[in-house]
C-alpha cells in the first residue's frame, strides 16, 4: 500500500469524529470564499451585461465622437458606407420654466438633440408611451421635448407645461423614463432633456466655439465588424480626431470603474481570508493539540512524520474543500438574491448567471489560503514524539517544522499574491495592499507577542481579579496573540477606511469653499462678453471674477511624433485621449505656479508658445523647447513649450493644462469660461440675473456639483465600510473560535474558583476584565496601525493633508473593546452557569 | 555457528530532560542486555525511571548518552522518522492507558501497523489476531464501546499482529481491576509463548514480575538488582 493510500485511509477514519474542532476553520474559509465568489460573480454579471448590451448602450455598433464640429460630407459618406447613421448632439444648457409667458424657475440641463433614426438599437422609454418623433415634433413656434421627472420637479412644471431653452419654447410632452444610451454619456451635471435636431437649431445655442459634442452612431450589417471600421477609419481620416467606441467597449468608464471596485472588494475578501486564516491556523493548531495522543500512538506504531503529515493534511484539505463548496454555493447564489431585490433599481444592465471562472478563482484562493495557514501547524504536529504517551511533557517540543513544509506554505501564500497580482487591473495597488496586509499581520503579531511577554513579567497585581485576568491572557495555550492579530487586522482596516473617508470628505467640504468659485459660466459668446462682465461684477460681493477664452483642441503630436505613437506614461494618457480645454493669455493668470522656464512677454506676438502642465510634461517626456501639435477645430497648430506649470486640480479653480501665447489661437472662433465667487446670500440673485440676461450661457453652481460628487463619494464610502465590516466579522469568528476552544479550561477554572468560595458575579467580573483588556488593547493597536496606514495612503495616493477623526478613533477602541467583551461574556456563560457538583462528579 | 544478537542491548544509557525548573536526570547510566525470546520485568517505585527506560529501549525516546541496540541494529542516532520506520513489524507496545485510536474500530486499530507494513491481507490478519485475544465478536466496535479489559486486549492484538521481535508492555494491567488484569496478563504470556517474542514488561506488581524469567530493579534511574526468577532458572 503506498503512502498516499495509507494516509487517505487514516484521514478517512480520523474524520469520523465529524467537524467538531473544525467549525471555525470551516466558517472562516466559507466567509472568505463566499465573499470573493459573490464579488467576482456580481462584477462579471455587470461586465457581461454591459458587453451584451453594448449595442443598445451605444445605440449603434460603433460610435464616432467629435467635439465642436459636425462631420464633413466626405466623413459622413464614409460612415454611411457602413450602415445606417444617426447623429446625436449633446451639450449643456439652461432650461427656464415658462409661466404666463414669463421665465420662472431655471435649471442647468444635459441637452440631447436627435434625428428621426435615433435610437438605432433599444427603445426610449416615455411616459405616456408616445412615439418619440411625435413627442419631439415642432409645430409652429413650439417644439416638443421629453425630460426626466427631476427637471419637472425642479422647474415646478407638469407634463404639457412650457419651458424655454435658448431662444426656443418647448412643450414637455412626456417624461423621459429610459434613455438606452444614457450611461455611455458620462457624468451628468443636470437632468436630461431630449429634443429634435430641428428644435436644437431653433434654440440659437449652436454657435462656433460653443461646447458641443457630436456623436455619430452606425448600425452595421453583420458582414461588417467594428474592428474593420476602426482600421479603415484610421486609414481614411487619420487626423480627423474621431473618438471611436464600439459595442464591445460601449462604456469604458463604467467597465473600468466596475473593475477597480471589483479589485478593491476582492482584496477585502482576501483580507477576510487572511484574518480568517489566522483563525484557521489557530483552529488547526488546537485540533492537532487534541490529537497529540493519536499522533503519538500512530508514531509508536511505526507511522513516520511524512505519513502523519499527509494524513492530517488530507483531512485539513478535505474540510477546506467542503468549505470551498459551501462558500461557492453562497457566493454563486448571492448575486441572484441581489438581482431579485435590486434588479429594477440598477442603473446598468447585468446578466446574472453562474460564472465558472470567477467561482474557480474563489475556490483557488480558498484552497491556497487553507494550505498557507494550515501547513505550518501540521508541520509542527509531525514532530510530535511518542514520548507524549507516557508523561505530560516536561519539555514541550518547540519546533517550527521542517523547511520543505514551511516552503510549501510560503509558496501557497506567494501563489495567492501572484494570482491577485495577475488579476488586478492595477497590479501595483494590489501588491501594495497585500503587502500592507502582510505587514499589518506581522506587526500586530509581534506587538501581541511582546505584550503577552511583558504582561507575564509584570509584577503581580494585588487585586486577585486583575491577577487572574492577566494570568488568563498569558497562560500557555491562551489565544491572546491570535485574537489580537486577527480582530486587530479587521479593526485596522475599518479604522483606516473611516479615517480616509473623513480626510477625503474634509478635503471636499472644507478645502473648497475658501478658494473655490461659486459659479462656472460656460459658453459666453464674444459679443456678449463685456455685458456679461458687467452683469456679474455689478454684485458687490463678487470676488475673483475671471473670464477666460476657451477653445477645445486635441494634442495630435509630440515633437512631431503622432501622439498615439509617442511614449506616454499611463497616468498621462488621458491628456492625449480626447479634446482638452485650451486657453490663451498674455500674462500669467492669477495663482500661476511656474516650475520651470519663463512666461512670454506681455506684448509677445511671435510663433505660438505653450505653457504646459509640469506633471504631464514628465509623463510625456517633454521639456522646455519641445513642440506640441494641437488640432483645433480641424486645423493643426504647433507650438513650443516655453514654461512648465504646477497645476493643482484640487483647487477647484479654472485649470488649463495648455495655455497658449496669443497671436494665432485667439483668431480661432471661441467662447469664454467665467468663474466668480460671491457671498452665499447673493448666489440666487447672481444665478437669476445672469441666466435671465444670457439664456445661452450655462451656469454651473459649484455647490450643486460638489453635492453631486459628495453623494457619489458617500455611496462609495458606505460600500467600502460595509466591505471592511466583512473583515471584522472574520476577526470575530477568530475570537469565537478562541473562546470556544478555551471553554473546557474555563469550566475547570470556574469550578475550582466556585469550590474555593468565589461568587459567579466575581468570576464574571474577572472574565469581563480579561476580555475588556483584550478588546481595548486590540482597539488601541488597530487604531495605531489604521492611523499609520491612512496617513500613508492620504499622503502618497491622494496627496492631501491627513485629518485625524477622534470619533473614528473612539469607535475603533470602544467598539473593539465592547464587541470582545460581549462575545467573551456570552462565551463564558456556560462556565458561569455550570454547577460545581456536576462538574466534580463528571470532570 | 553464529550466535544471535541480543534482542535489546543498552550500554551506559543516560536520559536528561529539560524542564522549566532545570534539567532532570532520569536515567543515570543503565546497561542491560536482553536475549532473544527472554521475558524481563522492570520493577521499581514511581519516578524510578521504569517507563523512561522502556521508551529509550523501544526507540520512542532518544537517549541523551550511551548506546541502544535492538536486534543487532544500533538505533542510538536514528532520526524520528527512521525510528518510526524501524519500529514497524519489529516492536510492539502495550500501554497502561491502552492508547487506542478512538475514531477507528477495534479491527482498524489492529490493522493499522499491518497496513503500514504494506500487507494486502492486513484486515484478515487483524481479524485473526482479534480472534486470538477473544474479541472476534467485537471487531466493529469503537474503543468507546469496549470495556477497559477489552480495550487492552485490542491493544495487545495490535501490538502482536505484526509478529514483532520485542513486545514492550508498560504497566499493562495498571488500569484494570484484579480479575481483568489477570486475564490480560495470561494473554500476554500466552501470546509470548506462542510467538517466542522477547517480552519487556514494566510493572510495579511483584507477582506479575515473577511470571517473567528475569527481574531488573530500578531506583533513581539506576539498576540496583538484576536477578533470574524461578522461571528463569528453570
Amino acid at each position: 500500500m503506498n503512502l498516499f493510500t495509507l494516509a487517505l485511509k487514516l484521514a478517512r477514519r480520523e474524520m469520523r469524529s465529524g467537524l467538531s474542532g473544525f467549525r471555525i476553520f470551516l466558517a472562516s474559509l466559507v466567509l472568505g470564499v463566499a465573499a470573493i465568489a459573490s464579488v467576482g460573480s456580481l462584477s462579471q454579471a455587470f461586465l457581461t451585461g454591459l458587453a451584451e448590451q453594448g449595442r443598445v448602450l451605444l445605440s449603434g455598433d460603433v460610435s464616432v465622437g467629435l467635439v465642436h464640429r459636425e462631420t464633413t460630407p466626405e466623413e459622413h459618406a464614409f460612415l454611411a458606407k457602413y450602415g445606417r447613421v444617426t447623429e446625436v448632439i449633446s451639450m449643456r444648457g439652461m432650461a427656464y420654466a415658462l409661466k404666463n409667458g414669463k421665465t420662472d424657475d431655471r435649471q442647468l440641463v444635459e441637452l440631447k438633440a436627435i434625428d428621426n433614426l435615433y435610437p438605432l438599437y433599444g427603445n426610449v422609454g416615455l411616459s405616456p408611451n408616445l412615439k418619440l418623433s411625435d413627442a419631439l415634433k415642432c409645430e409652429s413656434d413650439i417644439c416638443g421635448a421629453v425630460a426626466e421627472q427631476t427637471l419637472l420637479d425642479r422647474l415646478h412644471l407638469s407634463r404639457g407645461g412650457l419651458m424655454r431653452i435658448g431662444t426656443q419654447t418647448f412643450r414637455v410632452t412626456a417624461v423621459l423614463a429610459n434613455e438606452p444610451d444614457r450611461i455611455s454619456g458620462g457624468f451628468s451635471l443636470g437632468p436630461h432633456v431630449m429634443i429634435s435636431d430641428a428644435g436644437l437649431k431653433r434654440t440659437g445655442l449652436v454657435t462656433l466655439g460653443s461646447l458641443i459634442q457630436y456623436s455619430y452612431r452606425v448600425a452595421m450589417p453583420s458582414t461588417r465588424t467594428p474592428a474593420q471600421f476602426r482600421a479603415e477609419a484610421l486609414k481614411a481620416f487619420p487626423d480627423a480626431g474621431w473618438e471611436i467606441r464600439d459595442r464591445a467597449n460601449a462604456t469604458p468608464g463604467t467597465s473600468n470603474f466596475i473593475s477597480q471596485i471589483t479589485m478593491f472588494l476582492t482584496l477585502v475578501g482576501l483580507t477576510a481570508l487572511a484574518v480568517g486564516g489566522v483563525g484557521a491556523g489557530q483552529a488547526i493548531s488546537a485540533f492537532l493539540d487534541r490529537k497529540r495522543n493519536e499522533i503519538a500512538i500512530l508514531n509508536s506504531l511505526g507511522a513516520d512524520g511524512g505519513l502523519i503529515f499527509l494524513a492530517f493534511f488530507l483531512q485539513v484539505m478535505a474540510i477546506a474543500a467542503l468549505a470551498v463548496v459551501i462558500g461557492l454555493a453562497i457566493g454563486a447564489a448571492l448575486p441572484f438574491l441581489f438581482a431579485q431585490f435590486l434588479a429594477d433599481k440598477l442603473p446598468i444592465p447585468a446578466d446574472f448567471k453562474i460564472y465558472p471562472l470567477q467561482l474557480a478563482l474563489a475556490a483557488m484562493f480558498g484552497l491556497l489560503s487553507a494550505a498557507a495557514f494550515g501547513i505550518p501547524p501540521l508541520a509542527r504536529a509531525r514532530e510530535i514524539q511518542p514520548a507524549n504517551l507516557f508523561r505530560d511533557l516536561i519539555a514541550r517540543t518547540n519546533t517550527r517544522g521542517r523547511w520543505p513544509h514551511l516552503l510549501a506554505a510560503a509558496i501557497a501564500a506567494a501563489l495567492i499574491v501572484g494570482l491577485a497580482f495577475l488579476l488586478a487591473p492595477a497590479p501595483v495597488f494590489a501588491l501594495e495592499f497585500l503587502a500592507g496586509i502582510a505587514a499589518g499581520l506581522i506587526v500586530l503579531r509581534l506587538v501581541a507577542e511582546a505584550l503577552r511577554f511583558s504582561l507575564r513579567w509584570l509584577p503581580r497585581p494585588r487585586s486577585a481579579g486583575l491577577r487572574l485576568a492577566l494570568a488568563n491572557l498569558t497562560r500557555p495555550g491562551a489565544h491572546t496573540v491570535g485574537v489580537v492579530t486577527a480582530l486587530g487586522l479587521g479593526l485596522t482596516l475599518l479604522a483606516m477606511v473611516a479615517l480616509l473617508d473623513r480626510t477625503i470628505s474634509a478635503q471636499v467640504q472644507n478645502e473648497l469653499p475658501g478658494t473655490a468659485p461659486s459659479f462656472f459660466f460656460v459658453d459666453i459668446q464674444p459679443g456678449e462678453a463685456q455685458a456679461f462682465d458687467k452683469a456679474v461684477t455689478h454684485f458687490k460681493s463678487a470676488q475673483d471674477y475671471r473670464r477666460t477664452p476657451m477653445i477645445r483642441g486635441r494634442i495630435v503630436a509630440l515633437n512631431g511624433t503622432p501622439a498615439r505613437q509617442a511614449k506616454v506614461a499611463s497616468d498621462a494618457k488621458w491628456a492625449i485621449s480626447g479634446d482638452r480645454g485650451i486657453t490663451y493669455a498674455a500674462t500669467p493668470p492669477p495663482g500661476t505656479d511656474i516650475a520651470q522656464g519663463q512666461w512670454w512677454p506681455a506684448n509677445y506676438s511671435g510663433p505660438t508658445l505653450i505653457s504646459f502642465d509640469a506633471a504631464l510634461a514628465q509623463g510625456m517626456n517633454l521639456k522646455i523647447g519641445d513642440t506640441i501639435t494641437l488640432n483645433v477645430l480641424g486645423r493643426e497648430l504647433t507650438g513650443r513649450i516655453a514654461n512648465l506649470r504646477n497645476v493643482n486640480f484640487a483647487s477647484g479653480r479654472q485649470n488649463f493644462v495648455l495655455i497658449l501665447s496669443p497671436g494665432i489661437i485667439d483668431k480661432a472662433p471661441h467662447s469664454f469660461l467665467a468663474t466668480v465667487r460671491v457671498d452665499p446670500r447673493d448666489e440666487e440673485a447672481v444665478y437669476r440675473a445672469v441666466t435671465d440676461a444670457f439664456p445661452n450661457v450655462s451656469a454651473v453652481r459649484v455647490k450643486d456639483a460638489i453635492a453631486q460628487v459628495n453623494g457619489l463619494l458617500q455611496q462609495l464610502s458606505l460600500g467600502v465600510r460595509a466591505a471592511s465590516l466583512l473583515t471584522i466579522f472574520a476577526g470575530l469568528l477568530v475570537l469565537a473560535g478562541a473562546i470556544a476552544s478555551s471553554q473546557r479550561a474555563r469550566l475547570y477554572d470556574s469550578t475550582v474558583l466556585k469550590v474555593l468560595g468565589m461568587t459567579r458575579g466575581r468570576i464574571a467580573a474577572i472574565y469581563a476584565l480579561e476580555y475588556g483588556l483584550l478588546g481595548l488593547v486590540t482597539g488601541i493597536l488597530a487604531l495605531g496601525a489604521g492611523t499609520f496606514a491612512a496617513s500613508v495612503v492620504t499622503k502618497q495616493v491622494f496627496q492631501v493633508p491627513f485629518v485625524f477623526d477622534p470619533q473614528a478613533a473612539l469607535l475603533t477602541i470602544v467598539g473593539g473593546g465592547a464587541v470582545t467583551l460581549a462575545m467573551g461574556l456570552i462565551g463564558s456563560w456556560v462556565a458561569l452557569a455550570a454547577k460545581p457538583s456536576t462538574q466534580l462528579r463528571n470532570p | 555457528m553464529q550466535t544471535r544478537p541480543p534482542a535489546i542491548q543498552l550500554e551506559d544509557v543516560r536520559l536528561n530532560l529539560a524542564s522549566a525548573a532545570g534539567a532532570v536526570n532520569i536515567l543515570n547510566g543503565v546497561s542491560l542486555s536482553v536475549a532473544q525470546g527472554e521475558t524481563i520485568a522492570l520493577l521499581g517505585p514511581s519516578g524510578s525511571g521504569k517507563s523512561s527506560l522502556l521508551m529509550v529501549a523501544a526507540g520512542l525516546e532518544a537517549a541523551s548518552a550511551g548506546r541502544v541496540t535492538i536486534d543487532g541494529t544500533d538505533i542510538t542516532h536514528m532520526g524520528e522518522d527512521d525510528l518510526a520506520r524501524f519500529r514497524r513489524g519489529r516492536i510492539g507496545i502495550v500501554f497502561q492507558s491502552f492508547h487506542l485510536i478512538p475514531t477507528m474500530t477495534a479491527l482498524e486499530n489492529v490493522a493499522v501497523p499491518l497496513e503500514m507494513l504494506g500487507l494486502d491481507d492486513a484486515f484478515d490478519r487483524a481479524r485473526a489476531q482479534l480472534g486470538a485475544v477473544g474479541l472476534a465478536a467485537r471487531t466493529d466496535h469503537y474503543p468507546g464501546q469496549l470495556s477497559g479489559g477489552e480495550q487492552q486486549r485490542v491493544a495487545l492484538a495490535r501490538a502482536m499482529a505484526p509478529q514483532p521481535k520485542v513486545l514492550f508492555a508498560d504497566e499493562p494491567t495498571g488500569n484494570l481491576d484484579g480479575g481483568t488484569g489477570a486475564e490480560v496478563a495470561d494473554l500476554i504470556f500466552a501470546l509470548h509463548a506462542r510467538a517466542q517474542t522477547t517480552l519487556f514488561l514494566v510493572t510495579h506488581e511483584e507477582a506479575l514480575a515473577r511470571r517473567c524469567g528475569r527481574i531488573v530493579r530500578l531506583k533513581d534511574g539506576r539498576i540496583v538488582a538484576d536477578d533470574l526468577t524461578e522461571i528463569g532458572r528453570t
